[in-house]
């Protein structure tokens, strides 16, 4: 006879019930469908058993708390008898004795939990508080949490959810007995804590203790609301979202639960939203008038960037006011007719090469595919690209080369099951803040994390080896891991021999020339936490297998001129270690964008069509000319940064841009600008007036991220599917079928009956995307590749057995050191590095329009080390003039630990003092990136 | 403990712990800044601004209350002295003294509120100095050279030990003193059969039960036999760490324990090879942070541990799933005292100790209207009244009106039960419980309203606020009865106490809570008549 040991049998309200070991009488009770009510307790959430609401009787001297006490065989539990309903009214009416009736969550959406109870047990007017300690006054610091002390029940919830599921380590209690209270850090008001604003918190409240701020209109009863089940617009990350309407206006975005955020989000997903209904949304097509050539910057912000111009600089975004008056007003179609018209002009006169194409890894799979399908077999030139080459081409380069494949190997929160995970380059609880969450977590589990970095970013508090590495020296850094791995034997040989080519070679240039101690030198880092860093993953990840280790990285890797090498490195260290293709191991390059997978898997990259097929080569030509009906050019086109020299040059004429702005985005804006003022015509097609927009001969308006459909890929390669919330406003069309309208204009033939069926042509046309359809994405989207997405998931780990490379080999690609382009010297001694910032994304076209976004972070900064500060006798906050060989710029300086003496770091999303500006256009050979994390620059007192 | 100890240590340094001496700590240990909050916010000898030149901190619960501690508080607040700063806690546990004293943290002994400028001048104060006298039948050494004979006899073979020590506490049924009375040998059992990488063995030396003082008087003259029964405790379940969980009040009594533990490591009882066992077994006090809710086991555990003093909710309890997780004996000072004349000298002689009918012995601390309250070895089956003619009769002569048997959180009894024998059993059957064995007697003219409002004031204050009945239905009793003290609310609003006591007993997530309103309860039974008329 079989016994099954981990099962428990037990009687619930005279139920019997059978639950596995472990199992909670609360949860038990849920399984058998009775209810118990509860406050303190979330499935999410450790549970807690504080508030007491969901005490049972199992027959002892006094009642059990049921989310906390176990199950046990032969239990007898009494869920509802008349002694246990008494106590818990006692209790309610214990609470509601010091609760503001109605509180703010029962005001909004009228589901205050602790008050429903109180309406369950008939407790409608509350018995008054005896001698109450007055309450603290409401806490309005942050720009987008409420808190009320006073209608708060202590439940615990929101400092499990900062703490355990966010570990933000923000929410505590403070005070003792009647006089405990939850607070910031050190009892700090909320807005002037270390707290992030993820809103976790606001979302776990069971009443109006921690609600959300309006942002749009007052949130009103949920069954008086619309909700739709989208995916967020902004990082690679995708977490699922669900955003809640009314009167037309979105409101609020919940958190849904999916695989890849378990209802988590950060602040942009959370408060972010509100840029789709700014009144700077662009709800006309709009033609340059003539008055307004020759074409120049139109708002003051673009035009004071211009050398010799020290005019003081408004902070903010551009205002539709300053560009409208350059335009007129047209018709879609006299819009449209124009665009197609001088584009077939340019073809037709100069070659279909002078033409060129940005798309967006913002936009959707199917306008990718469309895009990059106009460019192509419309305009009939490769010169298509959009901003990965600012992220991750060098990525994707050392990728593609040594195992076959761009894409990750495994997802992100596998990061569960890994013994080490690394974290390089990436300011993840900044940039992908939710993927972030589930690292923190690992890392307070049994996994054990390295971070590498220039800067000591937050996610190094949650490291057990933080190596803070000199710019650029990536490479001799991780060469000098290798060396160790090498010399102490702690190489999985066996992987090796079976799945990899070039080991010998690799090991001979780190064994001769990257000792610890050489190493050390070039990067930095002491040589013996090189030798303990290689020591805790040789140790995790033995010889054969068994250990496991995850490789994060982001731009601090590949934004170099070494950037390719820096992830070849990368690759090599996981290939020596035998850790791809297996649980908790594999490579995982964090994608910026929230659709930067899926616009490459979508062919918006000069050299390969969808799916990564070679424009090189005649059989991949072949199969899209005969799809597509049209001769296509054998020649890889240019790329972001060789389109816009060759618009300065006068070898790129026409462009079309959709939801881009180089003008901010890419480096040495000064050139840019020029670039863009030198072209003969520029459509651009864009929701709001772009800086970009500003040097357009004609602006189409587009439909934001949440008034259209479409599928999106993320960092895990999982295809989601974005729905519509909310109708474009005004004369706004969808992406797509506007797309679809400049395609036919020149003359290729584009007709869909709706954006389910772009996707049906694209996925037609790959390996991949093979068999996913709008429809069999579902709720949660699936994972590329997925044999079968009528019942499977998808594939989360890739390369168990080999790789797609025509040796079927991962290859080793040994890289000497080389240092970065552009170092620092007497006239320009500091090291500029640039990045992003939590609140804001890329431009800041989208969040400096976002009210909540824009009021946490409304101003440019240079982060500088405290003894720089004092050595260029400069105070925190003091204005800094930044110059580089490039140009200059002026903003307030912020005086930051993290930062290494002798390096500066500026955000890039502030127009008024653009990053940009400063930055070398220095390209990695391969990846075709500019080196946006080293250029020299000089700081003074402005 | 490492966080706590540091905070300890900051504040020593720096008179206080300010928003910057905790910034800095937060960064350097990398410590998230709400949990430095949580602990500075919780724990009373933890502060946030500058001391004042002189603290007289007086103690304002029921036996210094009865002592006129109010008065004396009053008295001393008259004198307008620049840096003093006068102020109410918490039970100072020396309740033999009332009312308790103590300034700068030292303790102080008694003075007649009419002579309070004698605490302002450090040369008139009557400082206390540690309890020293020592004939306790239950020390089984005649001279300090014989301490320790019973474990150095057995410790050579640690298998025979471990069995010899069960065998011999099983037999002799001694239960624990720290009040909840769980039987020891089957304590150190449970312990001793979990496997685990580390085990702890502590002793709850937290004493903090108004009316109860007698872990402090064997603290200060038995520390041999507490240290003794830890080294037994600690090879005969495993553990190889053993931690003395002091309550912060009591200094004089740390020096006393920190020269036995000397001593004891001298000797070779402590250390690698503790008592020529083998076997490693070292002990380090940890003091208090302060709070009476620390006594509470696990919130004990959750000190140790660097959080705040919350009790956990049980199961799993310590002896599977205690400190840092691992399986973790917790004794009484008294208990681990008391194990070492039971495995020395066998259960029979135990069991001799007793009346009639009665085992072993029990270390009773008797306070209030006595003539000499103090701490009594009594024979187990002595009787209240016996035990009050021990301690020099009623004080003034007159006839007892009501007492505790089991210090604040047992129930009051009327003096027709003085006849009750001092025993877990026969307490409980008297409607009270026996607890720590804290006697406070309150004679007849007292307002037995006033002393009771008191004591569920003291669970209010000392409610850490973790759990919702407690937090929330200790406070709304407090109010009540203070409302109906002023005459702002009439007696019939006490109405509502027995089903809030019904719900704190019954819904509360640990012993405070539960018990919380025993004292008024127990009042409201036995003597209707002292609510005040309205």
């Amino acid at each position: 006879m079989i016994v099954d040991t981990a099962m428990v049998e037990l009687t619930i309200d005279g139920r019997s019930v059978r639950v596995p070991v472990g199992t909670t009488i609360w949860e038990a009770a849920e399984q058998a469908g009775i209810e118990i009510p509860s406050l303190c307790h979330d499935p999410r959430l450790a549970a807690a058993g504080v508030c007491r609401m969901c005490v049972v009787d199992v027959g002892e001297r006094v009642l059990a708390a049921s989310c906390v006490r176990e199950c046990s065989d032969g239990l007898e539990v009494r869920t509802d008898s008349e002694n246990v309903q008494s106590h818990r009214r006692r209790l309610t009416g214990l609470l509601l004795s010091e609760h503001p009736t109605p509180c703010a969550r029962e005001t909004r959406t009228g589901d205050c939990q602790l008050e429903q109870l109180g309406r369950h047990f008939h407790l409608e007017v509350p018995p008054t508080a005896a001698s109450s300690p007055a309450p603290p006054p409401p806490d309005l610091s942050s720009p987008v949490i409420a808190v009320d002390h006073q209608a708060c029940i202590l439940c615990d919830r929101c400092i499990r959810a900062c703490n355990d599921i966010q570990s933000n380590e923000v929410i505590g209690r403070t005070g003792k007995g009647a006089d405990v209270r939850i607070a910031f850090d050190l009892d700090r008001p909320l807005g002037q804590s270390t707290c992030v604003a993820c809103g976790e918190c606001a979302a776990v409240c069971p009443t109006g203790a921690l609600v959300g701020k309006v942002l749009t209109l007052p949130v009103i009863r949920r069954e008086d609301m619309t909700r739709t089940d989208t995916v967020c617009p902004y990082c690679g990350v995708g977490c699922a979202v669900t955003a809640w309407v009314r009167d037309e206006t979105i409101v609020e975005c919940e958190g849904r639960e999916s695989p890849v955020n378990q209802g988590r989000l950060c602040v942009k997903g959370r408060y972010g939203w509100d840029y789709t209904l700014h009144p700077h949304r662009l709800t006309t097509p709009l033609i340059r008038r003539e008055s307004a050539y020759p074409k120049g910057p139109l708002s003051p912000a673009v035009a004071s960037s211009l050398p010799g111009d020290r005019g003081r600089k408004p902070g903010g975004v551009v205002d539709l006011d300053d560009v409208l008056p350059a335009f007129r007003e047209a018709t879609w179609e006299e819009a449209l007719d124009l665009v197609g018209s001088r584009l077939t002009a340019i073809r037709d006169s100069h070659g279909s090469n002078t033409l060129a194409g940005f798309g967006s890894a913002k936009g959707s799979n199917e306008e990718a595919y469309l895009f990059q399908k106009f460019i192509r077999a419309g305009l009939g030139t490769n010169n298509v690209d959009h901003c990965t080459r600012l992220c991750h081409a060098s990525s994707v380069a050392a990728l593609m080369e040594t195992i076959g494949s761009g894409a990750v190997t495994n997802i992100f929160a596998d990061v569960a099951r890994a013994d080490v995970a690394l974290v390089t380059g990436s300011n993840t609880t900044t940039n992908h803040p939710v993927a972030a969450t589930f690292i923190k977590q690992a890392a307070k589990a049994n996994t054990e994390l390295i971070v590498v970095d220039v800067r000591r970013n937050a996610i190094a508090n949650a490291a057990s080896h933080f190596a803070q590495i000199r710019s650029g020296t990536d490479v001799a850094f991780y060469n000098g891991l290798l060396h160790v791995l090498c010399r102490d034997n702690l190489v999985d040989k066996d992987y090796i021999d079976r799945h990899t080519e070039g080991f010998e070679s690799l090991r001979e240039l780190v064994e001769t020339d990257y000792s610890p101690e050489r190493a050390s030198a070039i990067c930095g880092v002491p040589a013996e936490q090189i030798e303990a860093i290689a020591r805790t993953i040789g140790k995790a990840t033995p010889t054969g297998g068994g250990g496991s280790m995850i490789v994060f990285w982001g731009m601090g890797v590949s934004q170099h001129v070494t950037g390719t090498d820096n992830a070849r490195c990368l690759i090599s260290l996981c290939l020596a270690t035998g850790n791809i293709g297996r649980p908790g191991s594999g490579l995982h390059p964090l994608r910026g964008q929230n659709n930067v997978q899926g616009a490459s898997d979508a062919g918006l990259i000069p050299i390969v069509y969808p799916d990564y097929q070679s424009v090189a080569n005649e059989e991949c030509r072949r199969k899209f000319e005969t799809a597509w009906g049209r001769p296509l050019d054998p020649e890889p086109g240019l790329t972001v940064v060789e389109i816009i020299k060759g618009a300065l040059l006068g070898s790129i004429r026409g462009m079309y841009i959709m939801g881009e702005n180089p003008f901010i985005s890419d480096p040495d804006s000064n050139t840019v600008r020029q670039a863009l003022s030198n072209l003969d015509f520029l459509a651009v097609q864009d929701i709001f007036p772009t800086e970009t927009a500003e040097f357009a001969d004609v602006i189409l308006p587009a439909s934001s991220y949440f008034e259209k459909a479409g599928t999106y890929t993320n960092s895990d390669r999982r295809v989601q599917l974005g729905r519509p919330v909310l109708a474009p406003p005004g004369l706004a069309r969808q992406d797509w079928e506007i797309l679809c309208e400049v395609s036919g204009r020149v003359g290729l033939d584009s007709s869909f009956t709706d954006v389910s069926a772009v996707f049906d042509e694209f996925t037609a046309l790959t390996r991949n995307y093979q068999g996913l359809t709008h429809e069999n994405l579902g709720l949660t989207g699936r994972l590329w590749p997925c044999p079968d997405p009528d019942t499977a998931d998808g594939t989360q780990i890739l390369f168990g057995d080999g790789f797609p490379t025509t040796s079927g080999r991962g290859r080793f690609v040994p890289c000497p050191y080389r240092p970065a382009d552009e170092l620092p010297d007497d006239d320009f001694p500091f090291i500029l590095n640039t990045g992003r910032v939590l609140a804001h994304w890329h431009t800041g076209s989208m969040t400096r329009r976002s009210q909540a976004l824009d009021a946490i972070e409304p101003a440019p900064f240079v982060a500088v080390h405290p003894d720089d500060l004092q050595r260029l006798k400069a105070d925190d906050g003091q204005e800094l003039k930044v110059t580089s060989r490039r140009g200059s710029i002026q903003l307030s300086a912020r005086a930051d630990r993290n930062v290494q003496p002798g390096s500066v770091f500026i955000p890039f999303h502030f127009r008024e003092a653009a990053a940009n500006t400063l930055t070398n256009d220095a390209l990695d050979p391969q990846g075709k990136i500019p080196e946006f994390k080293v250029c020299a620059v000089r700081l003074e007192p402005a | 403990m490492e966080l706590l100890r540091e905070l300890a240590a900051l504040q020593q340094q720096h008179g206080c712990l300010d928003d910057g001496c905790l910034e800095e700590l937060a960064e350097r240990r990398g410590v998230p800044r709400y949990r430095i909050e949580e602990l500075v916010s919780f724990y009373t000898h933890l502060r946030r601004t500058p001391p004042p030149r002189r603290e007289i901190a007086i103690c304002r619960d029921v036996v210094c209350t009865m002592h006129g501690g109010p008065r004396l508080r009053e008295a001393v607040a008259e004198h307008a002295v620049e840096g003093l700063e006068v102020t109410g806690v918490s039970c100072l546990g020396r309740c033999d003294h009332a009312p308790a004293v103590s300034i700068n943290g030292q303790p102080a002994g008694r003075v007649d509120p009419a002579n309070a400028d004698a605490l302002l001048d450090d040369s008139t104060v009557p400082w206390l100095t540690a309890h020293d006298r020592c004939d306790w039948l239950a020390d089984p050494y005649a001279s300090p050279a014989d301490h320790y004979a019973t474990l150095l006899a057995l410790a050579s073979d640690p298998p025979t030990l471990a069995g010899t020590c069960l065998e011999r506490l099983q037999d002799s049924g001694l239960r624990g003193m720290g009040g909840a009375g769980f039987p020891t040998g089957r304590k150190w059992q449970l312990v001793a059969t979990e496997t685990a990488d580390s085990k702890y063995v502590i002793c709850n030396a937290d004493e903090s039960e108004p009316g109860s003082f007698k872990d402090r008087v064997l603290l200060s003259t038995v520390p041999h036999l507490v240290i003794e029964g830890m080294v037994l405790a600690g090879l005969t379940v495993g553990a190889d760490r053993g931690i003395l969980f002091l309550r912060h009040e009591y200094s004089l009594e740390q020096q006393v324990l920190a020269a036995a533990l000397q001593t004891a490591a001298a000797r070779g009882i402590l250390g690698e090879n503790a008592a020529g066992s083998g076997r490693s077994f070292e002990i380090e006090i940890f003091v208090s942070p302060g709070g009476y809710i620390l006594g509470e086991e696990t919130a004990l555990l959750e000190a140790l541990e660097d959080r705040r003093g919350e009790p956990r909710n049980k199961p799993p309890y310590p002896g599977q799933h205690g400190l840092f997780g691992q399986p973790t004996l917790i004794n009484n000072v008294e208990t681990l005292a008391l194990a070492v004349p039971i495995i020395h000298h066998g259960s029979t002689w135990w069991s001799d100790q007793g009346r009639p009918g009665f085992d072993g012995l029990k270390f009773v601390s008797i306070s209030g209207d006595v003539v000499e309250p103090g701490v009594y070895e009594l024979p187990v089956g002595t009787t209240v009244a016996e035990l009050i003619e021990r301690a020099g009769g009623m004080d003034g002569g007159r006839s007892v009106k009501a007492f505790l048997p089991g210090g604040a959180s047992s129930r009051f009894l009327p003096a027709d039960r003085l006849d009750t024998p001092l025993d877990f059993d026969t307490i409980a059957a008297a409607g009270s419980m026996l607890g720590s064995g804290a006697v406070v007697v309150v004679a007849e003219g007292r307002n037995l309203f006033e002393l009771a409002t008191g004591l569920v004031r003291f669970f209010r204050n000392e409610s850490c606020g973790k759990c919702v009945p407690c937090r929330i239905g200790s406070h709304r009793a407090v109010g009540l009865l203070e409302s109906v003290a002023a005459g702002s609310a009439g007696p019939d609003v006490l109405e509502e106490l027995t089903p809030l006591g019904d719900t704190l007993e019954q819904t509360s997530l640990c012993g405070l809570g539960q018990v919380a309103l025993a004292p008024i309860l127990s009042m409201l039974e036995h003597f209707p008549a002292e609510v005040p008329a309205p």
